[in-house]
Parts: C-alpha cells; structure tokens; sequence
C-alpha cells in the first residue's frame, strides 16, 4: 500500500519553536552565576544563575520591581555608570569575565548593544545618529555602507532613503525606535539588549519590531526585558520569569529568579506555581 | 506594507498542512481497510491496524501544535475559528482512523466466512463516498466554502442509503450467515461513521466560514428514517 | 458664574493690567525721554571724535572703543572658562565630595555679589597686587569675573536641559566620557551657552561702578590700548552728566542711546539664537 509523502521532522517542529535540547546545542553567549546587584547598599536582585543561548531571543518577564531591567543592564555594564550601583556574581561572556580587571566597559558596549524603552534618537540627522557608533569607534570601512546596511537590517532604508540629512526628532515613534535599532547594528554587535522596547510604541509599530526581532535573531543573539507577556509569547525562545521577594517588615524589596525555561514550557505547563499565576493574570 | 506576523501567519498555514497530512492518513487507512474487507485480505488489515499509530502521531502533534499556538499568539477573529476548527476536525480525523482499525478488526475476524456480492458492492461504494466526503470536507475547510461543506449532506444521504441496503440484504440472507452477518453490520455501521465524522468537519468549516455554528442534521430531529 | 466671582475675576484683570502699564509705561516714558533728548547730538561726530572741553566738538569715540575692548575681553574669557568650568560640575563632578557641594552652593551667590565688591577687589589685586595698573586688560579681567557666575549658571542649566537618554543612548554605543561630552552634550548645550553668555556680556557691557574703582579715567582723549589707560562708555556718560553745560546733558543722553542700543542689539542675538534652537525634546 502506497505512503503519503510525510514529512514527521517538519511535523515535529511547528508551533513549538526551538526546543530546549536544540537551544541548549547552541553556544553560550552570557553565562551567569549567583549574581547579585545592589545599589547604595540596599539589594535590588539576587541569586541569579542561567545562560543565555546563540541566535535566540530571551525574555526577561515579572511585575514591576522584579529588577529584570537591572538585570539586562548588567550584560553590557550600563550599571556601572549608576553612583552606588554594586555587582556581585559571575557574568562570562563568551567564557570571558565580563567584570574583569582588564576589561574596557567601552569594548563591552561595542559588542552588546542596548535599545531603550523610550526611543532616543540624538538630535541629529537620521545619518549622524547611525553613523555616530562607528564614528566614535573608528571603525574602518565604508560609513555610507555600514548605515545602509544598518538601516536595511533594521527595516528602515525605504522609509528614509530619500531624506538622510533630515532631523531624526521628526520621525514618528515607532520609525525613531528602529532608528535606535539601526544605530546600534551600526558598530556589529554580537548581542542587541532591548529593555521594553515597544512598550512606548502604538500596536502596529509593536508587531514590526517584533517581527524585525524574529529576522535579526538569525545573525545576533537577542536579549529583551518586557512586561507585556504576550510579547514575551510571541517573540522569545527561553523566558525567565522574575518575581518580587517583600523582607517579613515589609521593607526591602527584591528581585529573583524564579523560573527559566522554553516559552513553551512557561506558558503551557510551568513549572513554579508563582509563574502559572503571573501569566494566566492572577497575580503582578 | 509588508505582511506582518510573519512567523504566526506560517505556523497557520503549517496547522492546516497537518490536518492536510492527518486526512491523507485517514484516506490510506480507509482505502486500504475497505479493500481488505472486500477482498478478504487479513494481512492487508493487519496493515491497516499498524497504519493507526501514524494517525494517532499526527493527532497527538497537531494538538500540541495547537496548545502552543494558542498560548503563544492568543489568536482571535478569523485565526481563533481556525484554530478552533481544526481542535474539532482533529479529533473527528483520529476518530475516523480508528473507526478503520474496528473495520480491519472485523476482517481479520471474518476472513473464513461466505461472502455476498451484494454486500461487497455497498462496502465498495460507501467506501468510496467516504473517501470523497473527507477530501470534500477538507477543501471546504480551506477554502472556507461553506456552500461546498453543505454539499456533504447529499453525499451522507447516500451513505446512509447504501448502510441500509446492507441492513435489508442481511434480513434476506437470513439466520444462518448469523456470524458474518453481524460483523458486517458492524462494519457498515462504521463506513457509515466516517460519513457522519466528515460531515462534522464539513460543519466546522461552515463555521470557520460563517462564524455561526449550526449542525447540518441533528440526530433527535432527523426526519429520515431510522435503519 | 455668581456676580461675586465675576466680580472678582474683572477686579484681578484690572490689576494685573494697571501693573502692566505701570511697568512698561515707566520704561516707555524713560526710553521715549532719553531718545528726545540726545536726539540733537545723535551724529556722527559722536562716533569719530574724542571728548572735549568744548561740546560741540566732543565725541564718545574713545570710550565707545573701550567698551568694544572691554567687551571682546569678557566675551573671550568669560565664555572658555565658563563653560569648562559647567561641563566639569554637570558631567565630571562626584557630588558627594564637600568641595563639591560647596562650590554647588555658592555658584548663586557668587551671581549676587554687587559688582562694586569685584571693583574693590580687583583694585586690590589686579590694579596694585599684579600691578599692572589701570588699563583695558584690568578692566576686562574684573567684568569676566562679574559676569563669570552668570555664564557658568547658564551653561550648567543648558548642560542639564540635554536629556539624560542621549548621554545613555551615547553611552551604550560604546563612546567614552568625553566623547559623549563633546560629541552630544556640549552641541545640544550651546544654543543655551550662547543666550547664557551674550546676556552675561550685555550687562558686563553696561556695568559701572567696577570700572569706576579700577580707575576707567574721566578724561580720556585718545584711542585706548590692551595695556593703557581708558574710559568705558557708561563712565564717559556719568562723567558728562556731571558738566554744568546743558550740550553735555544732551550728549549724555546721546551715549545713553548708543550704550541702550549696543546692549539692546545684543540681547535681540540672544533671544534670536534661543528661538531659532530651541530644541523639542
């Protein structure tokens, strides 16, 4: 009796996007180990450990004060520009310290690159503000290329070919927020850190960045902190579910880790029972 | 502008290719236990038997697919009746899949026992009518054509005709083909089934075409008449 | 809306209104007389001669120079230190040194010092501790210091203006200290620098009483040097105010016009550069 043509390797992939094995193949890019941040003293998050994995997207989840922000600003050392901030615990970065005694903040933040929550365009041209990286870096090369193709990969080229040399504060919100993409793919960084980059954003600006986020996990690894879960749903191959820890008086605050694992796995079937509340709404 | 969503808008179209591979199973196993019914071949139902694990697989997998995607994308209008659909035509599908194990069974059981041409013949032919329903059922289904799903009653009328022929043939051929006789009831009871499941899946699609739902016939008001 | 509050509503408009003509209506009415009354020796004699004794031969040149001198000086000094000296307190500064702090708190009161106290003290150390006497340079470096506070208040509050976003923005690229300095905050600042300063000149422009004390001299007939002795303009105003001849007063009044305008035309820059830079952040 003759077979119909089935294809059970493709099967097996759909809807349930990478699965940990597969994720867990690919190098680690930020390996992270009982880390801790304080700032003047006062706990903000402890007790962090996970990786981060290749050519994924990882979400960063929990209510507001889980310091899932503190966090992702600790991959590219932005804390250390923060009076009384403190870090304690291992970051490796390609197995390398990133905390180390000889490492230069400057030469982190080339090759980990941050977007911010609320689009900051310099108040530039659209070309200044794509070339300034590269600029301030000295990087070789073509600059006209390198903004080009930054521009391209950020899905912004066609909409602004025709006016570079105009102010970037004129762009609408959404165009401004992938202009800070483009900027940051300017100087070609191994990893883009997106601290709740559509949270300033109308809904359609949202889906393009994140269908951009879909296409640029394929040549950068892609980390995000957001508080709209349904974004984190979307987008993100692992996802780390933060939550807030009250001192018994009631006084300190402070943010830990409570579950990491496939997207799949936390909004399907999770593991902690504090995750299944955060995300089926039941509790910030 | 350019289609957004891409990645939601593929595993779609991936769902709907799994339910596509699913019938396409369905449609092996209905064949292949058909013939074997008729042709007496106990090793082509023992086939038949092992084909259902590849049904069930794919059942198993499209509902997981499904899961996930609705944790995933939270889909709503015309995505949601989708998804919803193939939830139902899933399971309609793996249904009709074992009801094709229970008719490999019944050959199996009834290989040594006298045949009647008549009765092959009706077999024959709601076999075929069920194969046409589903591959009906599933076009509609994509192409939310709820005209084409409403055509499937016809076709179910058809079924049932032939299910009757086979119940007043074996009136006829009387108490001593007992056994057989009550094998092949049930095995065109069956036949009869798949007709019934198909035209479940021709009602989602309605569905996901309309977005009301509304059952083709409903056992308790069926003016037909019974057996 | 009760009669009462109606009322009281036309009573504040009223006020405010009377206050307002108060206001403007005095300064009209000084404009409008200063302008009458040196009209007549609004020539160009008053550009091209030096005092005399004789009125009818007397110009303003020389103390028309000085203060072009005078105010080139602050401009060229005030304007450098200033700034550095902003950028250092907003950028570069850990504010929980006490040195610090107290520099944060006096910054103000330094703007508040009467001048006449920079003209006391600059007589003791500049005219005779330095020693190099009552000359233009003397003169410059005393209105830098008058105006010096100023420029850095201004400056540290356009350096403030800049959003912090664009340091971090600049920042997470991978640019040090001063390339976010120089590269971002400083070209966002210097609209507000440049009003900051061109108000800061217009007044040292116009002070007197400190050029008084380090010795800007009533009569001086001859066109100034860096090194050599002087007057200013608002000095060569007083000093005719106070001739009994009444083509005096009237010439007064004519150096009063230019000196108006010199300062007039200069904060016209300052707002022009404001309006045209303003940025919507």
């Amino acid at each position: 009796m003759e077979s119909p043509q089935i294809d059970s390797a493709r099967i097996a992939q759909v809807s349930r996007g990478l699965g940990r094995a597969e994720i867990e193949r690919r190098e680690k890019v930020f390996t992270v180990t009982d880390l801790a941040v304080s700032y003047g003293g006062n706990p903000a998050l402890e007790d962090v450990t996970l990786d981060v994995h290749r050519n994924t997207v990882t979400a960063f989840i929990g209510p507001s004060g889980c310091g899932k922000s503190t966090f992702i600003r600790c991959f590219n050392r932005m804390n250390d520009l923060i009076p009384g901030a403190k870090v304690e615990g291992t970051v490796l970065y390609h197995g390398a310290d990133l905390y180390g005694r000889d490492v230069d903040p400057v030469d982190v933040r080339r090759r980990i690159g941050m977007v911010f929550q609320k689009p900051n365009p310099f108040p530039k041209s659209i070309y200044d503000n794509v070339a300034f990286g590269p600029r301030v870096l000295s990087l070789k090369g073509s600059l006209d290329e390198r903004v080009e193709k930054a521009l391209r990969d950020a899905a912004l080229w066609d909409e602004v070919k025709d006016r570079m040399k105009d102010g970037a504060l004129g762009l609408s919100g959404g165009q401004q927020q992938r202009l800070c993409i483009a900027r940051a793919l300017a100087v070609e960084p191994d990893v883009i850190l997106m601290d709740e980059p559509a949270s300033a954003l109308d809904p359609i600006s949202t889906t393009r960045i994140e269908d951009l986020m879909h296409e640029l996990k394929r040549d950068y690894s892609i980390v995000i902190v957001t508080h709209n879960m349904q974004q984190a749903a979307r987008v993100a191959d692992m996802t780390a579910f933060f939550s807030v820890v009250v001192a018994e008086d009631g006084s300190a605050r402070r943010g830990v880790l409570v579950e990491y694992d496939t997207t799949a796995k936390i909004f399907t079937t999770p593991s902690d029972k504090r995750t299944e509340d955060y995300v089926t709404g039941r509790f910030g | 502008m350019a289609q957004m969503r891409a990645t939601f808008q593929e595993e779609l179209r991936e769902l709907e290719e799994l339910l596509d591979a699913e019938a396409e199973l369905v449609l092996r196993s209905l064949r292949a236990a058909v013939e074997a019914l008729v042709t007496r071949d106990a090793e082509l139902a023992d086939e038949v038997i092992a084909f259902d694990d590849d049904i069930d697989d794919v059942y198993l997998r499209t509902h997981q697919a499904i899961e996930l995607l609705l944790a995933r994308q939270t889909p709503v209008a015309g995505d949601l009746r989708l998804v919803l659909a193939i939830l139902h035509s899933n399971l309609h599908l793996e249904r009709m899949g074992d009801l094709c194990t229970t008719i490999a069974k019944l050959t199996k059981l009834s290989a040594d026992l006298p045949s009647d041409e008549v009765l092959l013949g009706a077999f024959r032919e709601m076999g075929e009518r069920g194969q046409e329903m589903i591959r009906i059922a599933l076009e509609a289904l994509h192409g939310r054509d709820e005209e084409l799903a409403t055509s499937l009653i016809h076709l179910d009328e058809l079924i049932d005709r032939s299910n009757r022929r086979v119940v007043s043939r074996l009136l006829e051929l009387g108490p001593e083909n007992l056994e057989w006789g009550l094998r092949a009831i049930v095995a065109s009871r069956c036949l009869e089934r798949v007709g019934d499941h198909a035209v479940d899946i021709g009602e989602q699609a309605a569905f996901l075409a309309t977005g009301e739902f509304r059952e083709f016939t409903d056992a308790s008001h069926d003016p037909r008449p019974l057996g | 809306m009760t009669s009462s509050r109606v009322l009281k509503n036309r009573a504040f408009e009223a006020a405010m209104l009377f206050a307002m003509v108060v206001a403007f209506g005095t300064l009209a009415v000084l404009l409008v007389d200063t302008l009458v009354t040196g009209w007549p020796q609004l020539d160009a004699q008053l550009f091209s001669d030096s005092p005399s004794t004789q009125p009818e031969e007397a110009g303003a040149r020389p103390a028309i120079l000085a203060t072009l001198y005078l105010g080139l000086i602050v401009l060229a000094l005030s304007v450098p230190i200033g700034v550095l000296t902003a950028i250092y307190l907003e950028e570069y500064a850990d504010r929980k040194r006490w040195w610090n702090r107290l520099i944060e708190v006096n910054i103000q009161n330094l703007a508040a010092v009467p001048s006449i106290v920079y003209g006391i003290l600059g007589l003791a150390f500049i005219v005779r501790g330095v020693g190099i006497g009552r000359v233009v340079l003397a003169g410059g470096l005393i209105l830098t210091l008058v105006v010096l506070p100023t420029v850095v208040v201004a400056s540290r509050e356009a350096i403030r203006a800049v959003p912090d976003s664009i340091r971090q923005g600049a920042f997470a690229l991978g640019a040090t200290k001063w390339q976010v300095v120089w590269r971002q905050v400083l070209p966002a600042a210097i609209p507000g620098m440049a009003t900051g300063s061109i108000l800061a000149l217009s007044r040292a422009v116009g002070e007197t009483a400190p050029l008084i004390m380090v010795g800007a001299i009533v009569y001086v007939a001859f066109d100034p040097t860096l090194l050599g002795p002087y007057t200013a303009l608002p000095v060569q105003i007083y000093n005719w105010t106070k001739q009994p001849d009444p083509t005096f007063q009237t010439l007064a009044a004519a150096g009063a016009i230019v000196l108006l305008a010199i300062v007039l035309s200069m904060n016209a820059v300052a707002i022009f550069l404001r309006n045209r830079y303003r940025k919507q952040w």
